[in-house]
């Protein structure tokens, strides 16, 4: 009876936690379907490649978490260091995606330049994977308490498994997402989102930069 | 792009007789004496010949506006003045009480941050999703939480944001007057050529700031991009991140606010940066009071696109007829044109249907707004002022 229940709590704390996870990954995720094609099927489809790379995100963690048991690492020095690299990295494939998308909503499928659309969707998805699997490593308050649960679990499929349910809990929370796949797009919304998207990554740049030198974020 | 900010005064339109435009003027008079006339407001002498000041600066203000039949050079001498004495009053205010104008963070944590509108778009996620305010300010004068007091100012925010919508910006912005009177300064724009497409960088930044207001459960804007942190109150530097926050604003402000606009004769901070100027553009679609071109009149000469000081005219909204969603409704387009093409409008209304009345029933409702919002500021400035000389 162990497992269900773990899991049950799993699933109920992903849900729970599904707010503050929108929370996390709004600033990236949001401006990155924003740039990308209109339609319900693209947008589902970068959404489907951002969670699944988030769900590895997540498995990675659980088994650093399982590996580390009680996670002490974590609320010293090492985690600062580890949310500064991981906000750089951010920072750098947003600021990528941003330039990457500049093309998507300027050129019609009638356009002779189709070949270029191709070209960048396969690396907006390489894009949507890399943000996804970042944000996944995030270490948000919700995520830090699912990983001090897992830690303690029996072996590492426990622990994986708690991750698992714990990531389908979240994602129900992610769905409404797609819908931004019914605005329309056009170069205002392009433009719009590939700045906010290197606003944001201007943001993360400095947090992490100051995080690897040490320097405190809060408490000014 | 040409960007000659003053109207050209080549036609103005008909002026009024004396007796019209005191008659015109007098519900402002009444109106004024209501929000500067109250001896309990004012305690010291100083206050009371502020108020009295003010009283008349704004109600003559709006009497050259009815005599004349011309808006925007009067709103100027208004919104320059509230621009400039906001400061004043503020940081007075700020160091009479704190000692300094750095705010620590524990003093944002309890509240004792004075109201500003700047964080209102910043407030609607994180309060959606966990009904909690991330902007801890108050309109107390000394501070403490007080919920129901930023509830009951932005309930009054929105009454009268719906009614002037992007007028705002225009009429009770008292961060926008001091890029507007700098913008004055210089007699021709060194900069012509602004790609159209920074409009879109406050929609961007509003977007960013939106955000990460809801990830950081903070106002996002107001701890690392507003340019007036510099003239009001900055985030108290006690570590690194501290400093680089208060160079962004000194930055932001030495280029947005001053530079820039004495470059390009426009209000740039408003125009290509301000998430709050983006987020009243919406309300230009719940407002009545909008600004048309009509076509019959309207010779191409692109006098108006040069007027405007936010770029909120293009050759093509020109030819639809209308200005773009951005338009601050501060009449500059309207006095600058020769032919009275540009005209004040009520929608639902024929565009040529008497837009001089459409211009009076805005100019109602923006003029008690200004008096009692930037009347008020103008009033505290001049008492500081008072207050010092005395």
């Amino acid at each position: 009876m162990v497992g269900p229940i773990l899991f049950g709590e799993a699933l109920a704390l992903g849900l729970a936690s599904g707010p503050a996870c929108i929370a996390a990954c709004g600033p990236v995720l949001v401006p990155s379907l924003l740039s990308g094609q209109a339609g319900l099927r693209p947008n589902v489809r970068t959404l489907t490649v951002f969670l699944g790379a988030r769900l590895l995100g997540y498995l990675l963690f659980a088994v650093v978490a399982w590996e580390l048991g009680v996670l002490a690492s974590l609320v010293t020095a090492p985690r600062g260091l580890m949310i500064g690299a991981v906000y750089v990295l951010l920072a750098s494939v947003l600021l990528w995606y941003a330039y990457s998308a500049k093309h998507i909503c300027a050129q019609s499928c009638s356009d002779t330049k189709l070949v270029n659309i191709s070209e960048n969707k396969h690396r907006l998805v390489a894009g949507a994977a890399a943000l996804g699997f970042l944000t996944g490593l995030n270490l948000c308050p919700p995520f830090v308490v699912a990983g001090i649960r897992a830690a303690g679990s029996g072996s590492v499929v426990q622990a994986l498994l708690f991750f698992s349910f714990f990531f389908v809990g979240t994602s129900v929370w992610f769905v409404p997402f797609a819908g931004l796949g019914c605005m329309v797009r056009n170069q205002a919304v392009n433009t719009v989102a590939r700045m906010a998207m290197a606003l944001i990554a201007l943001y993360y740049l400095t947090l992490g930069i100051a995080m690897l030198l040490g320097r405190k974020g809060y408490g000014h | 792009m040409a960007t000659d900010t003053q109207p050209p005064r080549l036609a103005r339109p008909a002026t009024r007789t004396m007796g019209r435009s005191v008659l015109l003027t007098l519900p402002i008079v009444l109106w004024s004496f209501l929000m500067f006339g109250n001896p309990s407001v004012h305690q010291d002498l100083q206050a009371h010949i502020a108020g009295a000041m003010t009283a008349v600066f704004m109600i003559v203000l709006f009497f050259m506006m009815m005599k004349t039949g011309t808006t925007y050079r009067w709103r100027r001498w208004f919104f320059v003045s509230l621009g400039l004495l906001f400061p004043i009053g503020f940081i007075h205010n700020v160091i009479a009480m704190r000692g300094t104008m750095g705010i620590p963070v524990e003093e944002m944590i309890a509240g004792r941050t004075p109201f500003c509108f700047m964080p209102i778009p910043l407030l609607i996620l994180p309060a959606a999703f966990t009904r909690t305010l991330v902007f801890p300010g108050s309109i107390l004068p000394n501070g403490g939480m007080s919920g129901s007091g930023i509830a009951a100012m932005v309930g009054l925010w929105l009454a009268i944001t719906l009614v002037i919508g992007k007028g705002w910006c225009s009429y009770a912005c008292f961060f926008g007057g001091i890029e507007e009177g700098i913008a004055a300064v210089p007699k021709r724009a060194k900069i012509r050529k602004i790609d159209p497409r920074w409009r879109y960088l406050p929609w961007a930044v509003l977007l960013a700031m939106v955000l990460l207001s809801l990830a950081l459960f903070e106002p996002a804007y107001c701890m690392w991009l507003c340019p007036f942190k510099a003239v009001s109150e900055y985030v108290a530097a006690r570590n690194t991140v501290g400093l680089i926050q208060n160079g962004i604003f000194v930055l932001l402000f030495a280029g947005l606010v001053i530079a820039l606009p004495l470059l390009t004769k426009k209000r740039t901070q408003c125009s290509f940066f301000c998430p709050f100027g983006a987020f009243q553009s919406i309300f230009n679609k719940t407002s009545i009071f909008e600004v048309k071109i009509d076509q019959s009149r309207c010779k191409p000469c692109v006098l108006c696109q040069n007027a405007c000081p936010n770029m909120s005219l293009s050759k093509e909204s020109v030819a639809r007829g209308e200005a773009l969603m951005s338009c601050m409704k501060c009449g500059a387009c309207v006095d600058a044109c020769p032919r009275q093409a540009v005209v004040w409008h009520i929608k639902g209304t024929d565009v040529a249907w008497k837009p001089e009345r459409a211009r009076l029933m805005f100019l109602y409702a923006a003029w008690a707004m200004a008096v009692m919002f930037g009347g008020s500021i103008i009033a505290q400035g001049i008492a500081t002022i008072l207050h010092f000389l005395a």
